[in-house]
This record gives C-alpha cells, sequence and structure tokens, in this order.
C-alpha cells in the first residue's frame, strides 16, 4: 500500500493552512488543539472542499494537483472517512450501513451479505447488525462507521476524533478497540485527536499540528523528549522552560528568562537561546532543600494540584513554572500541601535536556 | 388552584376564537346534507365524471410536480447567498399571485393567440379548455408551494450524510436516490398527499384557463360552481364530498408524517 503524501495550502477564516505531510502505511495520530484546522485538512484529503493549490498523491494514485487542474471527485478517491459525529444513514440498519458501499460498487447480494457479516465478525459486532442506527449507543456507532468504511476497501483512512464525542467509559473502551484493529490495517490512518491522553495511548507516529502548519512530526517518544514548541510540551504535560545558555566562569549554565538557573547535559549546545525540558515525573518535591549532590531547584509556590489517581501533579510557580508528578504516597508523605504552600522542586541535572531554539519555522 | 394569568386568557381566547371560525362552517357543511344524498350524488353521471377529472388531473400532475419540483428544490437548496434568493423570489410569484389573474397568465402564455400559442399551434398542440390545461394550471400553482416544502426538507439534512455516502463511492446521483431521498421520504409522502389535495381544491386559474366544461375541464370545485347557480342544495352536497376527500387526504398526511422532531 502507498503513503499519502500531500502539499497543500488553502485559506480558513483566520488563518492559512500551509503544510507537507506524508503518512506512511499504520497509524499516524494528527495532534493539534481545537481549530488548529485538524478537520479542514481531512475534508481537503477526503476532497469534500477543494484546496487553493497544492498536491495530494495517494500511493501511485494522484488525487489532486492545482497545477494541472486535476481534482479527483471525492467518490473516486477511495478515502475512507470517520466523522465524529459517525453520520450512519439513519434509514438503513446496521448491515444496510456496512453493506452500502458494496451495494454501490453492484456487489451480488450474497457476496453483500457475505462481506458485511465477515467485516461485522472480524469488529466483534456480530450482535449489532440487524439494530436500528439509532438505538446504538455512541461507541457502537463509532463502531458501525469505521466498519462502513472499511467495507468500501478504502487505500486511506481518515479518523476525525473518533472518541472525542464519547462518554469516558466508552472512551478507554473504543480506544482498545481501536488500536487493535487498526495495528491490523496495512493502510496508511490519520486519526486526529486533540486528546494528548490519546497520543499516550497509541504510542505511534504523530503529526502536531497548530494553526494550520505541522510543527513537528515524529515518534511519540520523541516527541516527549523533544517537543519541537512550548505549545506540544505543555499539550503533553513535559515542563518546557524558555531561557539563554550563558558561559559563567569558563562553565555553561542555563538561566530561564524567570531568572533561575540550571544544569544539564551541555554537550553539543552553544551558548544563546535555548530550551530545557523535563518530565514532571522526574522532579521531586521538598519542604527543605535537601543536602548532598548539585541539584537542579526552584523554591516556588503551590498553584495546582490536580489528583489523577495513585498520581498528584503539582503546579508550583515563581518567575518559572514547573509541573511535578509525584505519587500519592508522596505527596501523602509531604503531608498533602495545598496552594499557597512553597515547596522546593528538584529535579537532576542529568535528567533535564537542552537544546538550542530552532530559528522560527519558515 | 393557580388562577390563569391576563396573558394566557388573552391567548386562550385567540385560540378558541380562530377554533371556532375554522370549524363551525366545516361542522355546518358537514350537517347540511344526509348521506343519502351523499350516495345519490355518486349516481349522476356529470358528477361522476367531475369526481374522475379532478382526480385524474390531480393524480397526473402529481408525478409532473415531482419531476419538476424535486431536482428543483435539491438544487435550490445547494445554491446560497444572493443566486438562492433571487429564486426564491422567482418562487414565490406564483403563489402570491391571485389565482384568476394566474388563469388569466397561463391563457394569455398558452392561449391560441397567446406568446406561444400560435407556435403550439403549429405543432397541433391546443392547450386551454383541454384536461393538459387543467394539468398545466395545476402544475402553475402548485409546484412552487410544493417546491418550497420540499426546501425546508432538503435544507434540513445534515450534509455529511451525503459526503459520507460520496466517500464511500456513491456518485452524486446515487447519493441523492440512496441516502437524500430515503432520509426525507416521509416528509416527501406527506408533501405529495398536500399537493394532490392543493390540486383537487383548484378553482379560480382551472375556470379561466381550463373552462368549465362538464366532461372534459369540470373538475369538483367547478361543478359546485356551477350547481350553486341552479341548485344550491346539490352544491352544498358536493362540497361536503369535496371536504371529505380533502380530510381523507389531512388524514393521511398525518399518518405519514414524521413525528415532530426526527427529520434530517
Amino acid at each position: 500500500m502507498g503513503n499519502l503524501i500531500c502539499n497543500l495550502r488553502h485559506s480558513l477564516a483566520h488563518f492559512e493552512l500551509n503544510l507537507e505531510l506524508s503518512v506512511a502505511p499504520g497509524i499516524t495520530i494528527l495532534l493539534g488543539p481545537n481549530g488548529a484546522g485538524k478537520s479542514s485538512l481531512l475534508r481537503l484529503l477526503a476532497g469534500l472542499s477543494k484546496p487553493e493549490s497544492g498536491q495530494i498523491q495517494l500511493g501511485e494514485r494522484p488525487l489532486f494537483d492545482a497545477d494541472c487542474s486535476l481534482d479527483l471527485p471525492p467518490e473516486q478517491r477511495r478515502i475512507g472517512m470517520v466523522f465524529q459525529d459517525r453520520c450512519l444513514f439513519p434509514h438503513l440498519d446496521v448491515s444496510g450501513n456496512i453493506g452500502f458501499g458494496l451495494k454501490l460498487r453492484g456487489a451480488k447480494r450474497s457476496e453483500q451479505h457475505r462481506r458485511t457479516a465477515q467485516l461485522l465478525e472480524k469488529l466483534g459486532i456480530e450482535h449489532l447488525a440487524t439494530r436500528n442506527v439509532a438505538t446504538l449507543s455512541g461507541g457502537e456507532q463509532q463502531k458501525v462507521a469505521l466498519a462502513r468504511s472499511l467495507a468500501s476497501d478504502p487505500q486511506l483512512l481518515l479518523l476525525d476524533e473518533p472518541t472525542a464525542a464519547l462518554d469516558p467509559s466508552a472512551r478507554s473502551e473504543i480506544r482498545r478497540w481501536l488500536h487493535a484493529v487498526l495495528t491490523e490495517l496495512s493502510i496508511p490512518t490519520l486519526l486526529v485527536t486533540h486528546d494528548a491522553e490519546e497520543v499516550a495511548y497509541f504510542r505511534k507516529r504523530v503529526a502536531v499540528m497548530e494553526q494550520g502548519q505541522i510543527v513537528q512530526c515524529g515518534s511519540f517518544h520523541q516527541l516527549l523528549r523533544e517537543p519541537a514548541s512550548e505549545f506540544i510540551a505543555r499539550f503533553l504535560g513535559v515542563n518546557h522552560i524558555p531561557g539563554e545558555v550563558e558561559v559563567v566562569a569558563g562553565k555553561p549554565v542555563f538561566r530561564s528568562r524567570g531568572g533561575s538557573s540550571f544544569l544539564a547535559p551541555f554537550e553539543k549546545i552553544a551558548p544563546g537561546q535555548a530550551w530545557l525540558t523535563v518530565f514532571p515525573w522526574d522532579i521531586a518535591l521538598y519542604h527543605e532543600l535537601p543536602e548532598g549532590s548539585p541539584r537542579n531547584h526552584l523554591h516556588a509556590r503551590v498553584q495546582e494540584v490536580v489528583i489523577l489517581g495513585d498520581r498528584v501533579r503539582i503546579t508550583l510557580v515563581n518567575d518559572d513554572k514547573l509541573v511535578a508528578e509525584i505519587s500519592t504516597r508522596g505527596y501523602q508523605a509531604l503531608g498533602e500541601p495545598q496552594t499557597g504552600e512553597k515547596l522546593w522542586a528538584v529535579f537532576k541535572a542529568r535528567e533535564a535536556r537542552i537544546e538550542n531554539c530552532v530559528p522560527a519555522r519558515s | 388552584m393557580k388562577r390563569p394569568r391576563p396573558f394566557t386568557l388573552l391567548l386562550a381566547g385567540a385560540g378558541l376564537l380562530l377554533g371556532g371560525l375554522i370549524l363551525l362552517p366545516i361542522l355546518a357543511l358537514l350537517l347540511s346534507s344526509r348521506p343519502a344524498t351523499l350516495l345519490s350524488l355518486l349516481q349522476s353521471r356529470e358528477i361522476l365524471l367531475a369526481l374522475w377529472i379532478t382526480l385524474l388531473s390531480a393524480v397526473i400532475a402529481l408525478p409532473l410536480i415531482f419531476a419538476l419540483g424535486l431536482p428543483s428544490a435539491y438544487g435550490l437548496s445547494r445554491c446560497s447567498g444572493r443566486l438562492r434568493r433571487s429564486l426564491e423570489i422567482l418562487l414565490e410569484l406564483p403563489m402570491v399571485m391571485p389565482p384568476v389573474v394566474a388563469g388569466l397568465a397561463l391563457l394569455l402564455a398558452f392561449g391560441r393567440r397567446g406568446l406561444f400559442g400560435e407556435l403550439l399551434a403549429d405543432f397541433g398542440v391546443r392547450i386551454p379548455f383541454t384536461l393538459s390545461a387543467v394539468v398545466l394550471a395545476i402544475l402553475f400553482v402548485v409546484t412552487p408551494f410544493f417546491v418550497r416544502r420540499c426546501l425546508v426538507l432538503f435544507d434540513g439534512i445534515d450534509r455529511r450524510l451525503e459526503e459520507a455516502s460520496l466517500l464511500l463511492g456513491a456518485s452524486q446521483l446515487q447519493t441523492f436516490w440512496y441516502v437524500t431521498l430515503p432520509v426525507v421520504r416521509r416528509g416527501l409522502f406527506a408533501e405529495a398527499i398536500m399537493a394532490l389535495a392543493q390540486s383537487i381544491g383548484l378553482f379560480g386559474v382551472i375556470i379561466l384557463f381550463a373552462g368549465n366544461l362538464p366532461g372534459r375541464t369540470q373538475t369538483l370545485s367547478l361543478a359546485i360552481y356551477s350547481a350553486f347557480e341552479s341548485d344550491p342544495f346539490q352544491a352544498f352536497a358536493l362540497g361536503t364530498l369535496l371536504l371529505l376527500i380533502s380530510l381523507l387526504l389531512l388524514a393521511a398526511v398525518h399518518l405519514l408524517a414524521p413525528p415532530e422532531g426526527q427529520h434530517g
């Protein structure tokens, strides 16, 4: 199966969508905040709206090329799309919805039944076959919508926020189900989400979209370790501190914009603008600064405490901001600090990552 | 018990008056003739012919209304902005035209000495004072209303249903046929019956364009008019007959029409 390669420009209401993206077979997550242009991108790919310029190519097949006025209509693109609110046909039952594409392509009734039954079984939803789609739960509708798209043998699959409209209990079930089903597919699959949790769940290749542009593309781990912007870091819950690398007494030191100094592995780092990244779970919290090894520390006020099951996320603020994630037990051992209390946040120099700022992206 | 407030009383009063205004004449008409009289009507050849012409013209006109109206309404629902507003105004023209004036206008367009009359006569086609004139008059008056109401149906469809269909490989025509129309099918049934009911009741436009020729263009409405001059009691009975047909159609609309909030 071929890659999706696109390169598009299109004016949206508040900004221009301008991006290059290549999606290989397998799952790629398209992450971005609401209003970043993710859904618009899907519509452009699917041929539901027309880009102002650019090309879209799926494997060997060019789907759109502004330069030679090629613009395949959606029905010829062989792209499967699962809409956020499913859009199942209300006048057909579950089997009717799934068999819709087959019927149109003139498949014999027996063939239609066979393929539909096969898909229902493969996706584990045989029991829904004769149900009226209006009576399905959100999660079930999501499954049927995906089955309906797969029945037409798409060469590219687009999923628009498949779990966003579901309630939390259904969400985790559908996430597991999607993961199992989508990993089996051998076609490029683009799953759109604004939920960093989803990215963490899938742990696949991620493309991050912001204001109509792809700002970073890489594996989940790459994203975590080297977030390309403060936005991505904040999105993933990683501390991302802007500042400058200075040389003091012959040794490099990172000075944040808030005025704190931190040490980090400085190999290959030039003096100048830089980012310091540290994971919340690598930060320890104390009431008194512990004696001993040279460590990075920040004395700051608790701004927010969020209890996430067995983890507690604590935001500390003075002129800099640092988020720490500790175990609930650790939190209790600290005497359950509340907002307004001052704590020491401590992390090792080698747990911090530092990177020179890349010149602003073009 | 809480006393109703003055504004509530005002609304209820207006409603009661209107209800009375609608129901009293209907009741009066229904009480005017005995069932036996109605049955005896059906033995008169002239009246049976008028009934036949009424139903025949309405039934011939219906598929034509659909053939013209459905694509127009769907096309219009996909237009927007100034184009759509202009087309909607065009659609409203026949709706605001007094029926008698519409009849005159049709006569001037398709009559023997009308704009296209001679052209049509060259092909041996003569429309006025024939059944075709009845059908054409129905088309002229009823189709715009039909299109207006279908427009509401089509506007209510979630566009993404059609997009989903396209993405599954359906052509635009297939999408229209297998998704759009089935989704609004109950509404369309209701509109078909409304169109029939409206067709059956036309008077002014038909009497001027098609004439009042018993056995050829005389529909029930026209027969009532003729009877009223000679035998008012027969006119009342005919009126009751026509009213019963309309009530049947109304009942059908409400049996087939979608329950509140199930559309689109």
